[in-house]
């Protein structure tokens, strides 16, 4: 069982994450998928070479720490940069790894595992990258942990080794191993489980995975209206140079109109578009966006206070990094407390 | 106990195999056993000649070899899956020690041969050679943990060598410049006096105080291994 409570890690004046809490059972398998920054920063805490800020990791109840050899024995690691003794004949590799574990299962018996066999008395410099990443994988088949931890595991490799890891993966979890991926990558998180985190400097976010059959089924509900309505567009294209970017409503803070011109401000930057206010209001209204100003569309799940100057005059201040106030006028104040319930 | 002598012995036998298809090593330790031939050959008899090879030999496969595969397992990535597994720190620094150790033996014994070496008191000899032989397995160790990759370690390895196979001739400038005298207390000179008392028909009685150097030499130095480890290890 891999238990993180209340981890949390600061470097300087930087949040990397906040109090993060994971719990995984035997057999379980989670992915977290974030930045590489932050993936680093959480492998180091999980493998010792960094002390926590806060907080303790623990697997089978053994705390994580340098000089504890028990936690290790239960853990296994598969890091991205893992090297492996060239010169070593594949079989010789594998011997090597099962003496170093003291492991019961022959090497014959991973070989198959890992697809190898025909290939046991090539020399491991002689493999494609993606053999020798099934080759590091054997080392945690001989291991047998309670925990295993695997950063990037099919990072370029190809679809052959793809399809075996991922059936290693499921016969670890057979035998009672809880897996923990840890990627940057939302496709191969998905591909070997679907309890999908994603960990960032707000914290650790459950990501709502829907199974592909109920989508399926809903699918062939929707399909004679969908034959009828098209398909609905939703995103807001903008213009930087030659490029067209296109967002998600959620993501846009606030639309500004300068000089006949619409900027779509998302995340501090601006982005020129090419529709009017106008146009935007009639897209933007079923997102829960608001026309707070003459020249002023605002998302209004982004904002966080209301503020009164004079009895004519009122500001909405963001919920993000900037704290944007944004202009809001006398009719628009009436209307907005009406949506919000207040008359 | 059972656990230890099995992966200390999965890492010898490994770093066996590596070894011997590394052709930058392998072709680095015939060195000493190509000038033992010649020297042989050419009739070479004084101890100072016999010490000269075995002192080379010293730098280049005890401290040689210790250096480049500790740096390699640095180099490759490897040094992190093995800290990693069960094998504890002892045990990984025993099994490279080991194959160091079993190679430095053989070629020193095959030098011996090919130069016709016939000590008075081969037990004396024997004793100080081992010790010696301690001495540069961890003075490689430094080497190994200080620099990051057997190109490195390569270079490394030259200044040692020609220290401590040459050193023995500043004995010569004694007498001009006595501050040279401090060199007779060098590992490696404290050696080549041992085999000259030695082939003088001294007994234990004439060269304990020489042992006594070496084994402090080698002490001092296992220390400084330790310190450098812990320090290595904190930085990461």
């Amino acid at each position: 069982m891999l238990k993180i409570s209340n981890v949390e890690k600061n470097i300087q004046h930087a949040v990397v994450f906040p109090s993060i809490n994971l719990e995984l059972k035997l057999g379980e398998t989670a992915a977290i998928h974030s930045s590489t920054n932050v993936r680093t920063v959480l492998l180091e805490l999980l493998s010792a070479s960094k002390p926590l800020s806060g907080g303790s990791i623990m697997i089978n109840n053994e705390q994580v720490s340098a000089s504890n050899k028990v936690y290790f024995n239960q853990a296994a690691f598969l890091f991205l940069n893992d090297g492996l003794y060239e010169r070593l004949t594949i079989k010789e590799h594998l011997a090597f790894y099962q003496k170093l574990y003291g492991a019961n299962e022959t090497v014959e018996e991973i070989l198959n595992l890992i697809q190898l066999n025909e290939k046991k008395r090539l020399r491991v410099s002689a493999l494609t990258f993606s053999e020798k990443k099934r080759l590091l994988f054997a080392r945690i088949l001989f291991q047998k942990p309670k925990a295993v931890i695997l950063e990037e595991p099919d990072q370029n490799v190809d679809l052959e080794a793809k399809k075996i890891l991922s059936r290693l993966i499921r016969m670890l979890t057979d035998d009672n191993s809880c897996v923990l991926v840890l990627t940057g990558n939302m496709e191969s998180a998905l591909m070997v489980t679907k309890r999908v985190y994603r960990l960032d400097e707000s914290g650790l976010h459950a990501l709502e995975v829907t199974e592909e059959k109920e989508e399926e089924t809903l699918k062939e509900q929707n399909e004679e209206i969908q034959q009828v309505q098209p398909v609905k567009f939703e995103k807001i294209p903008t213009k930087v140079n030659d490029k067209i970017i296109l967002f998600n409503p959620p993501e846009i803070d606030y639309i500004e109109s300068s000089e006949g011109q619409s900027n779509v401000h998302v995340k501090g930057q601006i982005y020129p578009c090419m529709f009017t206010l106008n146009d935007l209001e009639q897209r933007l209204i079923p997102f829960g966006f608001f026309r707070c100003h003459r020249s002023y569309i605002v998302n209004l799940q982004k904002v966080r206070e209301v503020i009164t100057w004079t009895r004519n005059s009122y500001s909405l201040i963001l919920d993000e990094a900037g704290k944007s106030s944004i202009p809001l006028s006398k009719t628009k104040m009436t209307e907005l407390k009406e949506m919000l319930g207040l008359k | 106990m059972n656990y230890t002598i099995r992966r200390t012995m999965a890492i010898f036998q490994k770093d066996y195999k590596d070894m011997m298809k590394n052709l930058y090593v392998s072709t680095t330790i015939v060195l000493p056993l190509i000038m033992a031939a010649f020297y042989g050959r050419t009739g070479v008899d004084t101890v100072d000649g016999y010490f000269l090879v075995f002192n080379m030999t010293f730098s280049v496969v005890a401290a040689y070899i210790q250096a480049s595969l500790i740096a390699e397992e640095k180099e490759k990535n490897t040094l992190r899956g093995l800290m990693l597994s069960p094998a504890s720190t002892g045990e990984i620094m025993a099994g490279k020690s080991l194959l160091s150790f079993v190679s430095t033996v053989i070629i020193l014994f095959i030098s011996a041969i090919f130069m016709r070496f016939q000590p008075a008191d081969p037990a004396i000899i024997v004793t100080a050679l081992v010790i010696s032989t301690f001495f540069y397995i961890a003075l490689g160790t430094l080497l190994g943990l200080v620099t990051r990759s057997v190109m490195e370690a390569s270079v490394a390895i030259l200044p040692v060598l020609l220290f401590f196979s040459f050193a023995p001739f500043a004995t010569v400038f004694m007498d001009e410049y006595p501050i040279l005298k401090i060199a007779e207390y060098l590992p490696n000179l404290q050696l080549v006096e041992l085999g000259a008392a030695v082939e003088a028909g001294g007994g234990f009685e004439d060269v304990w105080s020489n042992l006594l150097i070496l084994i402090s030499w080698t002490a001092a130095l296992l220390v400084a291994v330790v310190v450098m480890y812990q320090k290595k290890m904190i930085d990461k």
